[in-house]
């Protein structure tokens, strides 16, 4: 029902990351629901003061004496200026800082990990203990946390699966790690998304989450 | 002396020759602020027609307007054009041509440096769009990420252009940067302290500080860069030892800073134009000070902001983010400011003022994306997404096009002294808000679908089809709307309707001059003794034309003006400025054709351009001096002032000052970077450490120190009345012998091709080996001054001079010496 | 001049001391310290920690520094401003460092 509601509301689509599937992507959605509700209270609230400016009856001349204007520059630079923005912003960055230490790729017993690589227009995938390979397709387990260590040969990429995690580059002579998790069982579409040429806009891979059967089917069977 | 008289006899001292000559030889501020704004906005409609271009590509799925090869050095080229060549120009322009108005005072500190900056500007820029209109424009992305523009994966020239044309352009920002600088501190009318300051010259010397620390990450490595692909110095080859991730952090250690060095003019013409449209004051002058200065430091601790997604150690990304939303209450405090100002005064909307409405609702929307992109985690879902894209053009579009808009308005009858007929203006600005508005908050949505910048192609089934289509649309909408704002300036300057001299009842003194503004702005010049002198004083333009000011008395056709205490605005000193010529042009030919040849990879005419550049700077500085000592000389008011040339902290010691600030930085940034490849990047320990020589460690202490004890020496026998010709020519020598140990350092260096060590260690003894050999060219300049008898106790301004660079060599000298033997020693 | 560098002080050296943090860590991070410990405090959370004080210790220097009437400008003005851009740095240095005490290390 959420995604029919998502759809009508245009939120939708393979590549929309307010369409998450995927505890990452879930909590960063609900940062940005968050935000985009602070940020249109607080942008409706100054435009309402500058409108406000404009329709101020004036009784007298404005006065310009030392004490109005202290009295104004604490009202507008210390408390409006300087007073709301610090709790607003506090209560922001505390909030993204816990999200933050969530989103960490943390050791977990039930962690799979597999090793990405990025050269232009294509992305292999290498699974540590199984094994095996496969190329643009990306297969992981649903319902359990995959760390992707991501590397190129190449040039540097970006791996991202909106609707699963945020991104995260691929950088020549360096591995990065990703935790990536996919609630159900499906097929997600991945990007990479840092610009490298041409090319750039056709460079895409997906990933598949097999259900616990399907899962045990991929590791054991070495032809797939 | 009647007024007219003194205005017919300064016009003859100041004016520019007449006609199309006249260009290539003027040196005055109005001038050649003029022509920085005419080519910035001719270069804003080039940038602008290949936005269309992109939109015109977005607009539907399966576009085949341009393939990629076009597409990506059409968005490159766009970035390009819109950052280097349209709004740091314009922002140059706009000082250059309103600073010494709105200070009180004759011209900038250096007019021929102002010329050479505008000459640099238009030639590095044409370089760039030669490159497009010969289909090999830069094509990486305005940002330059190596290794896809490394030589491996771009070997073409088209980088080549970029990173060449853009260090070219920013010779032109580093020069109006230091002239900003010494112009507020040291150029303004007598009487005007900091306190008094218009608040615009703040903001411009906030600015100008910013250009000089933020530029020189970025021209480092661009030098970096093009070593790499010209010779093939791996700095950015991770498996030789380099790392992609050192171009991202010099990057964007200039980029960051950018932005507000971008933003913060605009503030400074919002701060300077709203409280005139509110007939009142500007509330909290101290507190928008202190926030200009906050952020301007702010904005150098959020670099890595941008590299959210490289993977970088967590609490690092945490202390950034941090860092990233504090910013958010200086400018905060700003916005407060302007809108308490609204409050306090009668808000009147005149065409200025819809502007800075424009600004108001469309900067707090880019404020607040940009609050959140600070938030990491939604960081890593959008970066690199058309959310970005959106948030940095509600920032820049509303933070500078909107405000300069404002002051085009605003001060566009202080240039042509006339007044608007049509009513164009309020038409364009609809279009331009509402065209804005519809490509920009649509461009947020589709990002937040999953739609990644710099893509040249869609498909229909990613559902983001109806979102481009309205983007497209608007921003035709907007380019309408700009082109009748352009339709509007020009009816403005072609129609002869007079206008009033102070239209909208200004405080400030740019308008209490003759308009248009005469050569020599300020007949006399005025004693300040508030913020809003002219609203103080109504009569002070009849005052100032009547000669009741300082140096109201033209003198044996001489340029003059004066410098003053930082603090107080005490006048210090008499300035005599050098008169029209063409040197700087002389001078920025041969600059481009130094960046000429190592574009075309003609090495050979390298060094020709390097010793014509040397010759023509010799040419340049021996103008300046006196033959005969200066007598002190009255400048009205009673008061008499010794000349500059005397002062032991002349005009040219405080540009040397602000410009070894700015090459301090590049050092600085050059030894980051040599200490981050050593700890970050993958490939190191290197094969073996540079072998330590104890024989160069000696001699080189040993003339380094000899050098500075020499320059010492030499200042003080001046001083006292002597020819210090001994201790200059045993300076000479020393320098020589500091000259021929980088050379043997250099020459010693196993295989800078093979490791990014050794590369490293070659660019900083090749660092130290130039300014060795320009502090080398400086003593023996003083020796022919010495000997041609321009010197004496009360001309000694260049031996302070030198005596800085000197103590500068020693200092990066030392170091260098320090970075490439120690190593070895310790280990 | 001397003006100009008491508006500027305090931000430059919260701009330092922030610059030195990270570079701190990143170093530490690089070079193995993450998992040394005395005890149950982890070495690299001390270390971080005492620059954390360090960089507030020389803000509050400063603050008290522009105060005092040896140093402070004859300007009023530039005393407010100095004043002004003090507190700034010090609230920059407390808040911008303060990730040392919350977050994960690398």
């Amino acid at each position: 029902m959420m995604a029919t509601l998502l759809a009508l509301s245009g939120c939708g689509g393979p590549l929309s990351m307010l369409d998450p599937a995927g505890p990452a992507a879930r909590d960063i959605a609900t940062l940005w629901w968050v935000m985009l509700v602070g940020a249109l209270l607080i942008f409706v609230f100054v435009l309402a003061l500058v409108v406000a400016a404009f329709r101020r009856p004036r009784t007298a001349a404005p006065t310009h004496s030392p004490r109005d204007e202290a009295a104004r520059e604490r009202l507008f630079v210390v408390t409006l200026g300087i007073a709301f923005p610090v709790v607003v912003l506090l209560a922001l960055l505390a909030y993204g800082l816990v999200i933050g230490e969530r989103l960490l790729p943390r050791d977990e017993p039930s962690v799979v990990r597999v090793d990405a690589q990025a050269r232009r227009s294509t992305w292999d995938f290498t699974y540590p203990g199984l094994g095996r390979t496969s190329r643009n397709v990306l297969h992981i387990p649903a319902g359990r946390p995959v760390d992707v260590a991501i590397t190129t040969a190449d040039v540097i990429h970006s791996f991202w699966v909106p609707r699963l995690a945020g991104k995260l580059d691929a950088i020549p002579g360096h591995i990065n790690v990703l935790r990536i998790e996919a609630d159900r069982p499906g097929t997600y579409s991945g990007l990479s998304a840092e610009f490298s040429g041409p090319g750039y806009s056709h460079f895409k891979f997906e990933v598949v989450a097999h259900d616990p059967a399907g899962w045990a089917d991929f590791s054991e069977d070495g032809t797939e | 002396m009647r007024a007219l008289e003194r205005h017919r006899k300064l016009t003859a001292i100041w004016s520019s020759e007449p006609g199309f000559r006249g260009w290539f030889s003027t040196v005055n501020h109005t001038d050649v602020g003029k022509l920085f704004l005419v080519t910035a906005f001719v270069f804003f409609l080039i940038g602008g027609i290949l936005a269309m271009l992109i939109r015109a590509q977005l607009a539907t799925p399966h576009s085949a307007f341009a393939g990629p090869e076009i597409y990506n050095q059409i968005f490159t080229m766009h970035g390009t054009i819109m950052m280097f060549l349209f709004a740091i120009p314009t922002f140059e322009g706009l000082a250059i041509y309103l600073l010494p108005k709105l200070l009180g005072t004759r011209d900038l500190a250096y007019p021929r440096l102002t010329s050479y900056g505008y000459w640099c500007y238009l030639f590095g820029g044409s370089m760039l769009l030669v490159s497009m209109v010969l289909g090999i424009a830069p094509n990486g992305g305005w940002f330059m990420y190596p290794p896809l523009t490394g030589p491996i994966y771009s070997p073409g020239i088209n980088t080549d252009f970029w990173l060449i044309g853009i260090t070219f352009v920013e010779i032109s920002a580093m020069a109006a940067a230091v002239e900003l600088c010494v112009s507020i501190l040291k150029y303004r009318a007598p009487g005007m302290s900091l306190d008094k300051m218009p608040i615009f010259a703040w903001y411009a010397l906030v600015t100008a500080l910013m250009i000089l620390t933020g530029f020189p990450p970025l021209i480092l490595g661009s030098i970096l860069l093009e070593l790499e692909r010209a010779f093939g110095l791996p700095f950015f080859q991770a498996d030789l030892g380099g790392d992609s991730l050192l171009w991202q952090h010099l990057f964007w250690l200039f980029g960051h800073p950018e932005v507000y060095i971008i933003f913060l003019p605009a503030a400074g013409v919002i701060s300077t134009v709203l409280p005139v449209m509110c007939r009142t004051t500007l509330l909290g002058y101290g507190w928008v000070v202190a926030a200009a200065v906050a952020l301007a430091f702010l904005s150098f601790a959020l670099w890595v902001h941008h590299m959210f997604t490289t993977g970088i150690p967590h609490m690092s990304l945490a202390l950034f983010s941090a860092a990233s939303t504090l910013v958010a209450v200086p400018t905060g405090v700003q916005i407060f400011a302007w809108i308490g100002t609204l409050w306090k005064g009668r808000p009147e909307l005149h065409l200025p003022m819809l502007h800075i409405l424009g600004f108001f609702v469309t900067f707090v929307i880019g404020g607040l994306t940009g609050v959140m992109v600070a938030v990491v985690p939604f960081d890593w879902q959008v970066h690199d997404t058309a959310f970005v894209t959106a948030h940095l053009h509600y920032v820049l579009f509303g933070g500078f096009v909107f405000p300069i808009l404002a002051g085009i308005y605003y001060w566009l009858p202080q240039v042509t002294g006339r007044k608007r007929f049509f009513r164009l203006g309020e038409i364009a600005f609809a279009l331009i808000f509402i065209g804005f508005h519809l490509t920009f908050l649509a461009m947020h949505w589709v990002g937040l679908l999953g739609q990644r910048r710099r893509i040249d192609t869609y498909l229909p089934e990613d559902g983001w089809t109806t979102v481009n289509l309205v983007s497209s649309v608007g921003s035709f909408i907007m380019a309408m709307g700009i082109a009748i704002v352009i339709l509007d300036v020009v009816v403005h300057v072609l129609t002869a309707t007079r206008g009033p001299r102070n239209p909208w009842g200004a405080g400030t003194l740019e308008w209490a001059m003759i308009i248009p503004p005469p050569a020599y702005n300020f007949a006399s010049l005025p004693h300040v003794a508030s913020r809003d002198p002219l609203a103080d004083d109504p009569d002070l333009p009849l005052r100032l034309a009547r000669g009741e000011g300082y140096l109201g008395e033209p003198r044996e056709g001489r340029r003059e003006t004066l410098m003053v205490d930082v603090s107080s605005g005490a006048p210090e000193a008499l300035v005599v400025y050098p008169a029209n010529t063409r040197l700087p042009v002389a001078m920025a030919a041969m600059t481009g054709l130094f960046f000429l040849s190592l574009l075309l990879k003609f090495y050979w005419a390298v060094p020709i351009a390097l010793a014509g550049v040397a010759a023509l700077a010799w040419r340049w500085v021996w103008q300046l001096g006196r033959s005969v000592d200066e007598a002190p000389a009255p400048v009205g008011h009673g008061i008499t002032l010794p000349s500059a040339l005397g002062a032991d902290r002349s005009p040219g010691w405080w540009g040397t000052s602000f410009l070894l600030v700015a090459n301090g930085t590049f050092f600085g940034s050059l030894l980051f970077g040599f200490a981050f490849l050593w700890t970050v990047a993958p490939g190191w320990p290197p094969p073996a450490l540079f072998e330590a020589s104890l024989g160069e460690i000696a001699v080189g202490v040993a003339a380094l120190a000899v050098t500075v004890a020499a320059v010492e020496s030499a200042v003080r026998t001046n001083r006292a009345g002597g020819r210090p010709l001994a201790a200059l020519l045993a300076g000479l020598i020393a320098v020589f012998c500091v000259v021929a140990v980088c050379a043997v350092m250099m020459a010693r260096i196993p295989a800078p091709t093979e490791h990014a060590y050794y590369a490293t260690l070659l660019v900083l003894t090749g660092y130290a080996l130039f300014h060795a050999l320009l502090t080398g060219l400086m003593f023996a300049f003083l020796i022919a001054r010495v000997r041609a008898g321009f010197t004496s106790p009360s001309r000694r301004a260049e031996f302070t001079i030198v005596s800085l660079w000197t103590k500068y060599l020693v200092l990066t000298g030392a170091l260098v010496l320090a970075a490439c033997q120690l190593p070895d020693l310790f280990t | 001049m001397t003006d100009v560098m008491r508006i500027v002080l305090s931000p430059l050296v919260w701009l330092a001391s922030f610059s030195a943090v990270y570079g701190l860590n990143g170093l530490l991070c690089g070079h193995g310290l993450v998992d040394a410990a005395v005890g149950s405090l982890s070495v690299q959370r001390a270390i971080l920690v005492g620059a954390y004080g360090l960089a507030l210790a020389l803000q509050a220097a400063i603050l008290v520094g522009l105060h005092m009437p040896r140093f402070a400008s004859s300007s009023g003005f530039v005393r407010g401003v100095s004043v002004a851009t003090g507190m700034a740095g010090f609230v920059a240095a407390a808040w911008s460092l303060m990730p040392v005490l919350t977050t994960s290390l690398c």
